[in-house]
């Protein structure tokens, strides 16, 4: 037995426990290729192989019917800003971003407050979330009557002024993008409410009883404790919704299948009116990168002030 | 004379008093948030009105009077469904959104599973090159993928919807999943391992178990995406035989439609069952599926 002891620390006895060891490790590599090989491939040939496609597609003259023939370098992003449809389409996508930051935020902090501290609270929960499991397809049919000459809101006008009101809501330019906004955050504002008020039963509770005991206005407990608590949360949310604005589409696109110059509503609705009504791919695809590279960079800048808000608070 | 605020008694009468302080406020609130509740909900009641009325009765009568029988129903729902063709465009949607979200979910935990249980040489590289597929709008993949797919014959087929479908709902369960394996416990994999199970054991009978909250939550997120997608579905498949729901409930709707409004209406609402009807049933994992984000 002794000299089995010697035997072990021999230097080929050393040098095979080594490869065994470094073939097991190289073993389970291999078998952790196949556990991710299904997702890696997936997403690769189905997500990023077309967006580098589509990133290289938008220098060239491609339409639908002429095939891949040749580059064209900047001429699609030159043709951007000589049509006036991108430049409408930039405008209310510009707006929708505000839009979608602004309002589900702001109802869904009123909602949130309001819906606090009150009985049957998980009801109120589910009744304002409902539309979020319900298709923008489907929200979008029912709200198109809504907003019909002799629909829900011309007729409830109608009843309570006593007078004839057939106002076209998403057929005129004036209101069309307020309009599908407004439904949109019909559809949004429960979810919002939802997550700010994950955020506030989170909170602790000393600062603010702290705050009322002291004196403090309802006013001053939202502004300096409140609020600055919140804060994480809220920027969680516009995250969410800031994406939402730059690229809704079916909600659009159902609500304005109506409206002459829908190709104009936003750059989503655009692109797709340019590459699949117009088959004008590769300006389509151009279209698509600006929109790309815009909710990018809003995301990113809205990560890092997030994840600085969040080192802040801790 | 002071009061001993370690009393019982004291400490319960302040509880007490807070209670009914917070009683009161709530009941106050309640006139307005009623209000509000009613006004948010005027389009369900707008739905369930339209629903019972005849398109003649529809175009006559106001649109928020009640209906004047229930019987109209009947027939509202045989004409969306036959002039939609709704019975074989929900088969395909429950097909797409249950297979689709099966597979990506399971997907996304195998790999969730290399990522964060074995020694996977360059697991963060890996993960950030799907992570990379939650950046890009969906507008970036449309031309290229009905570019691809005509070239593959995948145009308006059941399996190219599928696979556009699973390859979407990969990268967002990804990011969740990877951070609930890593909150469990490595003993018990481990214990597994020296007792000789496989990888694929310890997966299948230690990991996933441990994991069904998240697991069911993300199936329904995504579960939902496929179903009410139209994007996706309107190019790359309006043939008939394979067009989701969504796609048929569209053709329904709009300028070149003949379709009564209480028809679209009654689709809209056939169209919305099965996803409210999971919401209804499921609501916890729905709630839960908002913490772990959104989709």
């Amino acid at each position: 037995m002794a000299s089995s002891a010697s035997h072990m620390l021999s230097p080929d006895v050393i040098k095979v426990a080594r490869s065994r060891e470094r073939r097991a490790a190289w073993q389970q590599t291999r078998v952790a290729w196949l556990f991710i090989a299904p997702a890696v491939i997936m997403v690769t040939v189905f997500l990023l192989t077309p967006v580098v496609f589509n990133v290289i597609l938008s220098f060239t003259k491609w339409r639908k019917f002429t095939g891949l023939d040749q580059f064209a370098g900047m001429a699609n992003y030159q043709r951007l800003f000589a049509v006036p449809y991108f430049s409408e389409a930039l405008g209310n996508t510009a707006l929708w971003v505000v839009g979608a930051i602004v309002f589900p935020l702001a109802f869904g902090l009123g909602l949130a407050l309001l819906l606090r501290n009150i009985p049957f609270q998980e009801t109120f929960k589910s009744l304002y979330f409902l539309p979020k499991v319900m298709a923008p397809t489907a929200v979008g049919a029912i709200w198109y009557y809504v907003y019909a000459p002799h629909g829900v809101i011309n007729s409830a006008v109608s009843g309570l002024t006593g007078s004839d009101f057939d106002f076209g809501w998403i057929f005129v330019p004036e209101t069309v993008t307020l309009s599908i906004i407004f439904t949109f955050v019909w559809q949004t504002v429960g979810i919002t409410m939802v997550l700010l008020l994950l955020g506030l039963a989170a909170m602790p509770r000393d600062p603010l009883e702290a705050a009322r005991v002291d004196g403090a206005s309802q006013w001053q407990i939202f502004r300096h404790i409140i609020w600055p608590l919140l804060l994480p949360t809220v920027l969680v949310v516009t995250i969410l919704n800031v994406a939402a604005g730059f690229t809704t589409f079916d909600l659009l696109w159902v609500m304005a299948s109506s409206y002459p110059g829908k190709r104009t509503l936003s750059l989503a609705v655009y692109m797709y009116y340019e590459s699949f009504s117009n088959g004008a791919w590769a300006y389509g695809s151009a279209v698509a990168v600006v929109l790309g590279g815009m909710v990018i960079t809003v995301s990113a800048a809205l990560a890092i002030i997030q994840s600085r808000v969040e080192k802040s608070i801790r | 004379m002071t009061t001993d605020i370690t009393d019982q008694s004291f400490i319960n009468s302040l509880i007490e008093k807070e209670r009914r302080a917070q009683a009161s406020g709530g009941r106050w609130l309640m006139v307005p948030i009623i209000a509000l509740t009613i006004a948010y909900l005027t389009p369900f009641y707008y739905l369930f009105v339209t629903i019972f009325k005849t398109t003649e009765e529809y175009a006559t009568s106001g649109v928020l009077q009640l209906p004047q029988s229930l019987a109209p129903l009947v027939d509202n729902v045989v004409q969306a469904w036959t002039l939609a063709n709704l019975g074989s465009a929900a088969i395909n949607s429950l097909t797409y959104a249950g297979i689709g979200s099966a597979l990506a979910v399971a997907f996304a935990a195998a790999a969730a599973y290399g990522m964060t249980r074995l020694n996977l040489l360059g697991a963060n590289g890996w993960f950030m090159l799907i992570f990379t597929g939650t950046l890009f709008p969906f507008q970036m993949y449309l031309v290229p993928l009905l570019f691809g797919y005509q070239r593959l014959g995948l145009v308006n087929s059941w399996l190219g919807m599928l696979l556009i479908y699973v390859a979407i709902c990969i990268p967002f369960p990804l990011l969740v999943l990877r951070n609930s394996f890593s909150g469990i416990t490595r003993e018990v994999d481990e214990a597994a391992r020296i007792e000789g199970a496989s990888e694929w054991r310890v997966f299948i009978s230690m990991i996933i178990p441990n994991a069904t909250g998240p697991l069911i939550a993300l199936f329904l997120l995504q579960f939902t995406f496929i179903w009410n997608d139209l994007l996706f579905s309107s190019i790359l498949a309006n043939g008939i035989e394979v067009r989701s729901i969504m796609v048929a409930l569209q053709s329904l709707q709009g300028t070149y439609s003949t379709t009564g409004p209480n028809v679209v209406i009654t689709a809209t609402l056939i169209s919305s069952i099965p996803t409210v009807l999971m919401f209804v049933v499921l609501r916890k994992y729905f709630m839960a599926g908002l913490q772990l984000g959104n989709k």
